[in-house]
């Protein structure tokens, strides 16, 4: 109750807050005191809905239907908090926190800026509300309790003292199906433990948990993040409607760069956060697998990066006087990334994607759809709209040409390639909406040429000078990373093998930017410091794309069936799996693997268990990480060899007229053969013997085969039958009383296969696989990360003047 | 011609050019409908539900999973996916397979699994760079 009612307020509040500002805007007295007074209520309102939130998943309230869905008892204190954003509503209300904090460090910023204010806090308060409405009682509420819908709750959530009394009996339910119990917790039920004094926290006494796969650390960092770069992304939109609502560019630009940059950064630095818990954590073997969620999320931050260029240019010239340049790009751009950010929540949320993405929430329902649908198109309308209505104004006055060899020139260029980039995500991304999906290739294939494009502009533009260079000073300056760049391309292709023409060149234009941005960096830390950001983050990238070629191009992955004790061979490493041990109080397995590659020996973990939470096998590898590349080891399964005595060939049941695929040879049961003295023999005691008739065949030609069973008295031996077309040999194991047929089918050329089981063998299957170089990708981010940082401080002073 | 409509004009039309093209070469459609599945010579990727009652068979010499999956009518089809159970299985009934349907038997060369009622990570049996 007092959760809706927190936001209901809070949301009254926003709307009168951007009303306010509207009125401040116009010129009206005092509206501006009470456009603040308004937003701080919001802000109050929605800090103490959070904190009510929190607070009723650390103390366990299952009153809540979200608690109950999201959150269980048991859970380590830090991975609780995160339930708080384990599901829709919850992450809605992160997103609006964030988005609310940010907004009051944007008024303080805004409010030293002239007449700032009321034109960004209208349009970001706007957006404020938009998420205040996807989570008001009117939609879907995180306080919503659970009883307001009927809900068939397992009995195994439920306080067992309380199972056996009269009143509840009627409420029981068991699924035929599953055998399992429920009660069907609705108005009535609620009301009749109303009347007995029983609170709903005391009749649930555990929920449905938090998913095993998110219960490790990055789970309490990568959502947060990410939703405060979606939070941000808000702030250059609001700016850019700002200045479309005054039709005026003279400010805009310079005042929105800081936010711009820091958004693009902590978006960019999340989303690789993601890659790294994919790769370490959840063992799905790499940082990036083209998932239409992480694609979603990476469409806004490539047009952060292109309107951040763009930016720049026409700061550059604002700041000297004269006009802007780029003026009707940079409006657009920053209004797209907002959209985009909105878009890519419509598809994660709306259920479009659960047919595609390993990320899908469950779909929300036709209201909530609804609702997702609106407020993107909200959002689109107005920024286009506003641009639209702005145009000719802004065609007529900003009317530019620039110069072939101008560093405007190539950062437009740059610009473009990037937003070519993000319309191939976003089409690949869209497909399944369409009913279809595209190969993982279509993004590799698309990006790789658009990325060599990015690296050379990554480097040459910064050897362009403004508004024009003279092309032999160019030529002089290109000499040194040039040079450099194609001595170190040599190298990489003849010590590393790159033989792919692409990725050579890729290699290439890398290491030019490389070099190029080191050069520069060499000369401006002798002077200006604050100038490095974008050396170091250029710099930064170009690591970042040698550890991408090293890793897509060259890693290396096979499966390796490990029998304990035995040594098997794989890359270069020797792997023996030496046994199991149970950790975390027998919750888990770790199955060490000794890895020697000739001189050092290691020993690997990957852990499996069957988590009680669905009773699925859940697998986590393990990684060696070395400086040149890091060995990984995925857990695929693991036998102790005693459930199945299939010899080590394969074993079928057949019954009589049923087939089988072996080789390409389609291998048929056709009867028992079972001879008249047989019978007899067997009453005597004597020798008889059983066969199962066996007709392989391939493209029509047909063989017959008959394996035995040799039976005399209690002693029985088995004869095999052999195909040498098929390489095949055929071993009756037994008979079951349907008339199935029980065979042994391995190959004639890998005897060793059928010698090797005649004891149980313990076997773990692993993936190995080598990802050379990886420590570049991590590398890479984290001087982007640095680069970002030391840009955004000084964009943040140059803002003041 | 402004210089940099040129640049950007010509870079994005030849994009869109190749992308379109690429599109064509690399899509994949979804169809829940297994009589289509069964008669489409293309790959596609089939969504449907897992038979629990026909169980599964994991091969480890060979490293194929097998199982049935029924689709919205009812229709049953033998999948047979190389490589080893994915993460989930057991408690995710709702599966989308990628691949074609060959002699009988639909051959898959990724799995998605996909939980009921709840946010979750849902595990690809496909590898990632």
């Amino acid at each position: 109750m007092i959760g809706d009612i927190l936001i209901t307020l809070a949301l009254v509040a926003g709307v009168f807050t951007v009303v306010m500002y509207y009125l401040t805007y116009k010129g009206y007295e005092n509206t501006k005191n009470y456009a603040r007074i308004g937003y701080h209520f919001m802000a109050v309102m929605v800090v103490a809905a959070s904190a009510l939130l929190l607070y009723a998943v650390l103390t366990h309230q299952y009153q809540y239907k979200y608690v109950f869905n999201y959150s269980g008892s048991g859970l380590p204190v830090g991975l609780l908090i995160s339930t708080f954003y384990a599901g829709q509503e919850g992450s809605f209300l992160l997103w609006l926190l964030f988005t609310t904090i940010v907004g009051l460090i944007l008024m303080d910023y805004t409010s030293k800026r002239g007449d700032l204010e009321e034109r960004v806090m209208m349009v970001f308060t706007f957006a404020a509300v938009g998420l205040l409405t996807m989570i008001s009682p009117l939609l879907k509420s995180p306080f919503e309790y659970i009883w307001v819908e009927d809900n068939f709750i397992n009995i195994k959530y439920i306080n067992a003292q309380l199972l056996n009394s009269p009143f509840i009996q009627n409420f029981f339910f068991q699924d035929p199906g599953s055998g399992e119990s429920f009660v069907r917790l609705g108005k009535e039920l609620y009301a009749v433990l109303s009347t007995n004094g029983i609170a709903i926290n005391n009749f649930l006494i555990q929920g449905k948990g938090l998913n095993p796969l998110l219960q490790n650390f990055w789970m309490q960092i990568h959502p947060p993040l990410l939703f405060v770069g979606f939070s941000m992304a808000a702030v250059p939109f609001s700016f850019a409607i700002a200045a479309l609502i005054k039709n005026e560019y003279k400010d805009w630009v310079k005042q929105s760069l800081p936010w711009l940059l820091s958004a693009t950064m902590l978006l960019g630095l999340a989303i690789m956060l993601g890659g790294y818990w994919a790769y370490g954590v959840l063992g799905w073997g790499g940082y990036w697998g083209w998932d239409p969620v992480e694609n979603s999320s990476l469409v806004p931050w490539i047009i952060g990066v292109a309107a951040i260029h763009t930016m720049i240019v026409q700061k550059k010239y604002q700041d000297k006087g004269s006009e802007g340049r780029f003026v009707k790009t940079n409006l657009i751009l920053s209004v797209l990334m907002y959209v985009t950010v909105l878009y890519s929540t419509f598809l994660t949320r709306s259920g479009i994607l659960s047919d595609a993405s390993v990320h899908s929430f469950v779909a929300p329902g036709q209201i909530v759809f609804l609702a997702l649908l609106t407020f993107l198109l909200f959002f689109l309308s107005i920024g286009v709209g506003g641009v639209a209505y702005r145009w000719k104004y802004l065609t007529n006055k900003y009317n530019f040409e620039e110069n072939l060899l101008s560093r405007e020139l190539a950062l437009f260029t740059g610009s473009v390639a990037l937003i070519a980039s993000a319309i191939i995500v976003l089409v690949g991304t869209s497909a399944p909406i369409f009913g279809t999906a595209v190969e993982i290739r279509f993004y590799n294939e698309l990006n790789l040429p658009i990325a060599i494009i990015i690296a050379f502009l990554n480097g040459f533009s910064l050897l362009l000078k403004w508004k024009q260079s003279d092309g032999k000073n160019l030529v002089k300056d290109l000499q040194f990373s040039g040079a450099a760049a194609a001595v170190s391309t040599i190298l990489v292709v003849l010590i590393g093998g790159v033989t792919d023409v692409m990725l050579a060149v890729f290699v290439l234009t890398t290491a030019f930017s490389l070099f190029v941005n080191l050069e520069i960096m060499f000369h401006v830390i002798k002077g200006r410091k604050s100038h490095l950001g974008a050396y170091i983050s250029h710099a930064g990238l170009a690591v970042f794309f040698l550890g991408v070629i090293a890793t897509g191009g060259y890693s290396q992955h096979g499966q390796v069936e490990l029998i304990k004790g035995q040594k098997a061979e794989i890359f270069g490493h020797q792997l023996t799996f030496t046994g199991y041990v149970p950790i975390e109080n027998g919750a888990k397995y770790a199955f060490n693997v000794e890895i020697a590659d000739g001189e050092s020996k290691s020993v690997a973990a990957p852990v499996m268990y069957i988590a009680e939470f669905n009773n699925s096998l859940m697998r986590e590898p393990d990684i060696l990480n070395g400086l040149f590349k890091d060995f990984y080891v995925a857990p695929l399964g693991y036998s102790d060899g005693k459930e199945s005595s299939s010899d080590g060939g394969r074993e079928v049941s057949l019954g009589k007229g049923e087939s089988i695929d072996y080789n390409g040879f389609t291998i048929t049961f056709e009867s028992f053969n079972f001879p008249p003295d047989a019978m007899q023999a067997m009453m005597g005691g004597g020798e008889f013997s059983i066969g199962a008739v066996l007709s392989i065949d391939k493209d029509g030609k047909k063989i017959q085969a008959e394996p035995k069973l040799v039976k005399q008295g209690e002693s029985q031996k088995y004869v095999s039958a052999e195909i040498p077309e098929a390489d095949l040999k055929v071993d009756m194991k037994s008979m079951d009383a349907g008339g199935n047929v029980i065979l042994i089918l391995t190959s004639i050329s890998d005897p060793a296969s059928a010698e090797m089981n005649k004891m149980p063998k313990e076997v773990l299957t692993v993936e190995a696989s080598i990802k050379p170089f990886i420590n570049l990708v991590w590398a890479g981010v984290l001087i982007m990360v640095a680069g970002f940082i030391v840009s955004a401080s000084r964009r943040t002073k140059e803002s003041q003047s | 011609m402004k210089n940099k409509y040129m640049f950007g004009g010509l870079i994005i039309v030849v994009f869109l050019g190749v992308m379109g093209w690429l599109f064509t070469q690399t899509n994949v459609a979804y169809v829940s409908n297994f009589e289509s599945v069964i008669n489409s010579s293309k790959a596609v990727k089939a969504t449907g539900s897992w038979v629990k009652e026909k169980r599964y068979v994991f091969d480890s010499e060979r490293n194929t999973f097998s199982f049935f999956m029924s689709d919205e009518t009812g229709k049953q089809m033998k999948v047979i996916y190389k490589g080893s159970i994915p993460n989930n299985f057991e408690s995710c009934t709702s599966v989308v397979v990628t691949g074609k349907y060959h002699n009988g038997v639909f051959q898959a060369s990724d799995i998605l699994t996909k939980c009921p009622s709840k946010y979750e990570t849902q595990m690809p049996a496909n590898s990632k760079t």
